[in-house]
């Protein structure tokens, strides 16, 4: 341990003096959330969404009303029929319908629960999941002024029409996540390769010093780099987006910098058997493109194959994502979100075992 | 006393290329060892199979006596090692330098001592990759000196450094071998093997061909009944060199 701290401490130093990587390392994230941020938002932005109220009642037409005035939501009223058909031409994002029966009520022991019945799009996970939020917010808030009980969450003097989940808010988390993945792994694994061709490696192999310590000293200086990205794109998120993190930045963080020790583990491991640093970027998009598609961020979940959909779910990338998106958007508490987080833990563990394994410092 | 370096019927192939054909010898503490040969002959490859950086396929062999197969990382606690084609981490300065490889060891140590001990302490916050050619080298000596090691490998030392450069090497080698430390080293130049080495052996395809003091391989050359076609002259351009610039130190 001691020995990984001098080794740490050594590195970093190194690493702050070379001003133009710095620069560099702070100014990539930047880029990156401007650009993922603005092309998202630009085309995608609205949720276009169906009613088809079936009540006509006046709970359902204040249910309807208030929905209306939501400016992300895109609302027209058609029947089931019709919004199907739309939907499948993927027309629309999703279909509301209002059961007959509709009431706004709290729930009692014993007695049903009006269902509402919600089709979504596949291929639009973001507007669907945002529609869902927004319409379960408004029921909720509804329900509270009819039973005059206190909100949960403290959002009290809010109207039902400020609520504020826009779609940048559900979208944010999830390119949060992906740009960790990103610059966590390639920094780490471009530094230990060219460590590689230049050498340094086999020099400080012909040493006694421990694989672990060296690889731990190297996840170290790259999360406090990290640690400075996630800042800028947290920054950028909350300044340029103005997005709304329900559960809290301190969670928030924390999750991102556990997510970030992940992905170094996976820069390690990568890196280990790359002996030039094309072969980097080659190896990283193995690892991280189907980790992209898969993860829910910009396709649906439900776009892999059902076989595999165990497994996706389990993704490093899914687990963060899942976890970010809890706490930013649905206020979860780092407690709500344990057991991502013990996947994730677990997934460090297993990604520097293997990174310890596959080290070589030769580089043939 | 046993020898320092023992080495038994060591073999290693790449492929279908024999690297080293089963070579024996022993290296006495306190020399200055030379292993001589010509590119790939073998020399790099025998030299990072006792530094514990290679994996021999046969053979035995000890360092400072340990096992090298068995204890690889034994053996790197008790040597220091010089290695072509190397560099040091990025960014440091020259102290930083020999404090990582301290800490590569898990000691601390006097850096300021040990640089001065191979005359770069003035140097000692420059970055290390601003230094010139020979004050790299004599830097590469010192982090391989931090550990007190029983046994300092060289290898090629001096390629690539102006005569006056070579020549300060030569000193600090000779230095080092007087606080006690063997000095094991391959090189091309054989003028340097002739003034340095007590005792060198020359390895040609894998095979070591001989094995002896300088001075004996040359005596028994000429017992042969050997002679140069062309006399001996009594100078050379080297000579001539260090003549007109002298033999100090040229460091940026």
């Amino acid at each position: 341990m001691r020995q990984t701290v001098r080794l740490f401490g050594l590195l970093l130093r190194g690493y702050v003096r070379d001003r133009t990587a710095l620069f560099f390392s702070l100014v990539v994230p930047l880029m990156l959330m401007v650009i993922f941020g603005y092309l998202n938002l630009g085309d995608f932005g609205r949720v276009s969404i169906a009613i088809d109220d079936q009540a006509k009642n006046q709970a359902s037409r204040q249910l309807v009303d208030i929905l209306k005035g939501i400016s992300t939501l895109n609302l027209s009223e058609q029947s089931t029929e019709d919004a199907l058909t739309h939907l499948k031409r993927t027309e629309l994002d999703m279909l509301v319908v209002i059961p007959s029966d509709f009431v706004i009520a709290p729930a009692r022991p014993g007695q049903t629960v009006p269902q509402l019945t919600v089709y979504g799009d596949d291929a639009r996970p973001q507007q669907v999941a945002v529609g869902r939020q927004i319409i379960a917010q408004v029921i909720d808030r509804l329900s509270f002024a009819v039973t005059q009980t206190a909100p949960v969450i403290a959002v009290k003097d809010e109207t039902v029409q400020g609520v504020r989940l826009r779609y940048v808010d559900f979208l944010v988390p999830g390119i949060l996540g992906v740009n960790i993945m990103q610059l966590a792994i390639f920094s780490v694994a471009f530094a230990l390769v060219a460590d590689k061709q230049r050498g340094v490696l086999r020099r400080i192999m012909a040493t006694p010093v421990r694989v672990t310590s060296l690889l731990a000293a190297h996840v170290m200086t790259r999360l406090v780099i990290a640690a400075g990205q996630v800042a800028v794109l947290l920054l950028v998120a909350l300044v340029l987006f103005n997005v709304t993190i329900v559960g809290g930045l301190g969670p928030l963080v924390v999750v991102a910098l556990i997510g970030t020790i992940l992905c170094l583990t996976i820069g390690c491991a990568l890196a280990g058997r790359a002996t030039s640093e094309n072969q980097v970027p080659a190896i990283a998009q193995l690892i991280t493109l189907p980790q992209f598609f898969f993860s829910g961020v910009f396709f649906s979940k439900n776009a892999a194959p059902e076989l595999i959909r165990p497994v996706t779910n389990l993704l490093p990338l899914t687990l963060l994502n899942d976890a970010l998106r809890e706490i930013s958007v649905q206020g979860a508490t780092i407690w709500d979100v344990r057991t991502q987080i013990l996947g994730l833990l677990i997934w460090t563990v297993a990604g520097f075992i293997v990174a310890v394994r596959l080290f070589r410092f030769e580089k043939f | 006393m046993p020898p320092i370096v023992q080495v038994n019927d060591l073999r290693k192939r790449y492929g279908d290329i024999e690297a080293v054909r089963g070579i024996s010898f022993f290296v006495e503490p306190g020399e200055v060892f030379g292993l001589l040969g010509p590119n790939g002959a073998g020399k790099t490859t025998t030299v990072e199979i006792l530094e514990g950086l290679r994996r021999a396929d046969g053979g035995s062999a000890t360092v400072a006596g340990v096992d090298v197969f068995r204890d690889p990382s034994g053996v790197k606690r008790r040597i220091g090692v010089q290695l072509q084609a190397s560099a040091f981490p990025d960014h440091l300065t020259a102290r930083e330098t020999v404090r990582f490889f301290a800490a590569c060891y898990d000691l601390v140590v006097d850096e300021l001592a040990l640089l001065r001990s191979v005359e770069l302490e003035e140097r000692a916050n420059q970055p290390q990759d601003k230094l010139s050619g020979g004050q790299r080298q004599r830097l590469s000596i010192a982090t391989a000196l931090v550990n007190k090691p029983q046994v300092l490998f060289l290898d090629e030392p001096t390629t690539g450094l102006d005569p006056q450069a070579r020549r300060n090497l030569w000193d600090l080698i000779r230095d080092i071998q007087g606080r006690g430390t063997t000095v094991f080293l391959t090189t091309h130049y054989l003028d340097e093997a002739e003034i340095l080495c007590d005792r060198v052996a020359i390895m040609e395809q894998g095979n070591i061909v001989a094995l002896d003091p300088p001075r004996k391989l040359i005596d028994d050359l000429l017992a042969r009944g050997f002679s140069k076609p062309v006399l001996q002259q009594k100078a050379n351009l080297e000579d001539v060199f260090l003549d007109l610039t002298g033999h100090e130190l040229r460091e940026a």
